[in-house]
């Protein structure tokens, strides 16, 4: 078993958290994980990506150019990942889901937790982890920052 | 061996648990990305542990001088650059050359020439090997994962100071930025930093010579301790090469991918190894010219214009007779899957 995961987005969207939180879970379950971030100078506005991926077996190379599961999360980022879209098996692009966030108040900022827990799911499905060890690990990390309660929401609505 | 639980680290943090581990006490160093998070991570350590030692410089050109200083009082000193920082640090890693410094520093290699770009390349084996003036001989390390990296780093303090040689980590921006789970191998001895010179007795250890022969019996008799430690030191990796036809030959992170890659030509009935050189200095001449003679395609793959490519050219016997072929992609990552379309 070898899933590999491509997140990308906008800088500053929170990728590499989200990216941070599914590798946490995943080696908490004992499995191989990989992940290698990419982004270019900007500290904002870049495109922001991690390639992850989670196996039973050792991992020799960490990076891969046909994502499992590929998470678009801006019009810029969908641009960039180009190439890998085309290979790409599973794809979770943020413009899909406009509705749903609308209708439940999402804000931005909660954008990239929806995501997590988008892909928490269909990772439980695939038993690689159990979305619960996921939320807490959020929860770890967020608790005491501002906007948990939406964080906590945005979660619970991806996993729906 | 004593293993430990497996950890979930960067190569930044493998790095610097090395440098920890192999008792060095002192780094100076000047950030810069892909590894300016070498010199964090160890300032952190320092917080924890006020045995150990750091010093921001103003520059790389400080930085390295800074380390030779330490180096001569004993201190078991270090750095770490990348980029335009490998070239300001050529200046003291000559001296270090000159003056048979055990001097380690740990390239991340970024792309160039100039600032280039922060995230990855091959392009600085040029400079990790023969960036100072004269020809001062290194030992250049080449890890190709992460676990790798930690045992490369420690063994360079161990060979630093056993023989004397400034010795290389050369890593790069995506084996630094890799989180993956590792297990760390923590057993086996650190050789001891002892003050190379001293205040009691006069000793002068010399980079400038008035006389020409002077300078030449010199490097002649580093030539001859580096070819012996090459006995010793010189390694490689050998993958699924058995009476294989054609030969990869690549290095760090592009030795990881190549050797996927391989794994998937066997399983499509290709008769495709992998040789993969871990000291880039010393070269793994004579295990490289055994494996040719029954090759007849050598496919080079690597992150640069042809620096590997020109290390195996000098390292051949038998160049005239074997194909060279190879896939060059300066400043960016090479693909397990353009490695295995490279045999269609």
């Amino acid at each position: 078993m070898n899933i590999k995961i491509l997140l990308s987005g906008d800088g500053g969207q929170g990728i590499q958290l989200i990216a941070n939180m599914i590798c946490q879970a995943a080696f908490g379950s004992d499995f191989h994980v990989t992940s290698i971030p990419n982004y270019g100078l900007e500290q904002r506005g870049g495109v922001s990506l991690n390639f992850i991926q989670i196996s039973d077996k050792k991992i020799v190379y960490p990076k891969f150019t046909k994502p499992d599961i590929l998470l678009i999360m801006s019009p810029q980022a969908k641009e960039r990942v180009v190439e890998y879209e085309k290979n790409g098996k599973l794809k979770l692009e943020i413009g899909e889901y406009e509705q749903i966030l609308k209708e439940n108040n999402v804000p931005r900022q909660s954008q990239n937790i929806f995501c997590l827990g988008l892909i928490a799911k269909i990772l439980e499905e695939r038993e690689i982890l159990k979305k619960e060890n996921v939320f807490e690990l959020l929860e770890k990390k967020l608790v005491t920052k501002s906007g948990w309660e939406e964080n906590a929401k945005s979660f619970e609505l991806g996993t729906l | 061996m004593e293993k430990v639980n497996k950890q979930f680290l960067t190569g930044h943090e493998v790095v610097v648990q090395a440098c920890v581990d192999a008792e060095a006490t002192h780094m100076f160093g000047y950030p810069i990305t892909p590894g300016t998070e070498i010199l964090s991570g160890w300032i952190k350590k320092c917080q924890e542990d006020k045995k150990l030692h750091f010093l921001q410089t103003e520059d790389e050109i400080a930085a390295g001088f800074t380390v030779c200083g330490a180096l001569m009082a004993g201190s078991k000193a270090f750095t770490a650059t990348a980029g335009p920082g490998t070239v300001l640090m050529q200046d003291a890693m000559g001296m270090a050359d000159g003056m048979r410094l055990p001097f380690v520093t740990i390239i991340a290699q970024r792309g160039g020439p100039s600032s280039g770009t922060v995230i990855y390349s091959q392009q600085e084996v040029n400079l990790a090997i023969h960036g100072g003036n004269g020809e001062g001989l290194r030992l250049v390390f080449s890890p190709s994962t992460v676990e790798e990296l930690y045992r490369l780093t420690r063994k360079a303090f161990n060979d630093a100071w056993t023989y004397r040689f400034p010795t290389v980590v050369l890593t790069d921006g995506y084996l630094l930025k890799t989180k993956q789970d590792v297990t760390l191998d923590f057993a086996g001895e650190n050789v001891e930093p002892k003050p190379l010179v001293s205040e009691h007795t006069q000793k002068n250890i010399r980079n400038i010579y008035t006389f020409e022969q002077e300078l030449m019996d010199e490097l002649e008799n580093q030539k001859k301790d580096f070819d012996e430690m090459a006995k010793t030191v010189t390694e490689f990796e050998s993958y699924k090469v058995e009476s294989c036809e054609e030969l990869i030959i690549a290095h760090g992170i592009v030795g990881a991918a190549a050797r996927d890659a391989v794994d998937e030509l066997q399983a499509q009935g290709k008769s495709v190894g992998l040789f993969r050189p871990i000291t880039l200095s010393p070269f793994p001449k004579d295990e490289l010219n055994k494996l040719v003679k029954g090759v007849n395609k050598i496919m080079i793959v690597e992150s640069s214009m042809g620096q590997l490519r020109d290390l195996v050219k000098q390292s051949l016997e038998v160049e005239n007779k074997i194909k060279i072929e190879g896939l060059y992609k300066p400043a960016v990552g090479i693909e397990v899957e353009e490695i295995v379309e490279l045999f269609k």
